[in-house]
Order: structure tokens, then sequence, then C-alpha cells
């Protein structure tokens, strides 16, 4: 893998985190303000945006390396989702969610590095 | 009282569809970039040039599919249960590559395989504390 390869998965990394954390907080708008309200409609497009983002760079990186090669790199995303959405979303994170992610993010890392 | 969606409302229901919709979509994304690999141009790296295969527009369908039945469990399900509840993936993707496209599964892949299924078992209790409160 190259350098700009790898900065490539790291900016999708960034989208796919940035992309679900702004649409969780889009749809718990959407809760209370409904799904026609201006803020609504701003974040889920930010959201959106993000997730288009990622999946075109996700599209890239398929065409020159193996899907169960690249597809587990974004598993670092547990985590990382897991502890903002616990600091920005406010979410309740217990020791159990906290050592299962961790399990299954390094799981994942195992997946990638063979 | 709050709002308990049922039946076809059901999150966790929406949260195996989305699963589904995405093991799907990455092998349809797969088969399209494979196809696409040898038409190269300035924009190649962007991933543009995959859109040339009908299976990556049918992955399209399929991760809109998986977008919206996501979309309805963030509504119910708090982020930091439902994403690595989501990560099942991360098992069927490697063995649906196995079995689909051919690709190899060496002997460490199964032991994150393994750990993946472990993180899973914890993460289930939480699970099911938030399925009683649903």
């Amino acid at each position: 893998m190259t350098l700009v390869s790898f900065a490539i998965v790291l900016i999708a990394l960034c989208g796919e985190v940035g992309g679900q954390l702004v649409l969780k907080k889009a749809m718990e708008m959407s809760n209370a303000a409904g799904f026609r309200s201006l803020k609504f409609l701003l974040v889920f497009t930010a959201g959106i945006l993000l997730m288009t983002v990622k999946f075109f760079l996700n599209l890239g990186l398929l065409q020159k390396y193996d899907l169960s090669f690249i597809y587990p790199f974004q598993g670092l995303s547990v985590i990382i989702i897991t502890f903002t959405a616990a600091i920005m979303l406010r979410e309740k994170l217990t020791l159990q969610l906290t050592v299962g992610s961790l399990l299954i993010s390094a799981g994942i890392v195992l997946v990638s590095l063979s | 009282m709050p709002y308990k969606p049922s039946g076809l409302a059901n999150p966790w229901l929406h949260l195996w569809l989305s699963i589904l919709c995405v093991t799907i979509y990455e092998l349809l994304l797969k088969r399209g970039a494979t196809e696409t690999a040898h038409l190269a141009d300035s924009w190649a790296w962007t991933g543009i040039s995959g859109l040339a295969s009908p299976y990556s527009w049918v992955a399209i369908l399929f991760v809109i599919l998986s977008l919206l039945s996501w979309l309805h469990v963030l509504r119910y399900i708090p982020l930091s249960i439902a994403f690595p509840v989501s990560q099942v993936v991360h098992v069927l993707i490697p063995l649906c590559s196995w079995l689909f496209l051919g690709e190899a599964i060496i002997g460490l892949r199964w032991c994150g395989i393994t750990l993946v299924l472990l993180g899973l078992a914890v993460v289930a209790k939480p699970v099911a504390q938030l399925e009683e409160r649903l």
C-alpha cells in the first residue's frame, strides 16, 4: 500500500466517522422538529455529503486492492465512533460496550493485517 | 410512555436489513471495481470510473436501501450500540468474498473474524438491556 493510498484510507475513515455522527444528530433532530425543518435538512445534507465522499474514495481503493483487505481498515471506525458518540452525543458508555468495541476493532485490525 | 416501533418498523429488523444490504453492496461494488480497473484516466483515484460498470449501479441501489434502513435505526437506537452491532459485516464480507469472489482467507484472518464475533458477544448484553427498554 502506497502513502497516497494510506492517506485516502484515512480520509475515507474520517468521512465515515463524521458522516455517522452528523446523521445520528440529524435523526435526533427529526424526532423533535420533523423532516421539514431547515436545521434538520442542513445537518442531514452535511451527513450525506460526508458519506458520499467516503463512498467514492472507497470505490477508488477497491479498484486497486482486494475487498477483504480494504474493508477492515474501516473497522477502526468502531472504536472511534463508540467514543465520539459518548463524548459528542452524550450517549451512555458502559464497560461491556467499551470492551466489546475494543475486541471488534482488534479483530478487524487483525483481519486487515492478514 | 415512549413510542415502541414494532412489526416492519422494528429498528432491530432494520438493523439486520441494513447489514444484509451493506454486504451485498460491497460484493457488487468489488465486482464493478474489478471490471473497470483497466480504465485508466486522471480521475481514476476518485473511483468515478467504477460507475462504468452496471454492478456499481446495482451496488448504489443496495447502499441507498441500507442507508434508509440505517436512518430508521438511528432514530431509535444509540449510535454507540447500533454501530458496533453493524460490524457483523466484517464477518459476513470476508466469508462472502471467500464464497462468491474466490478470495483467500488465511489463518490470521480467521483469528480476526473470531475476535470480532467475541466482541459482538460482549456487546450483546448492552443490546439486550436496550431492547428491554425499547
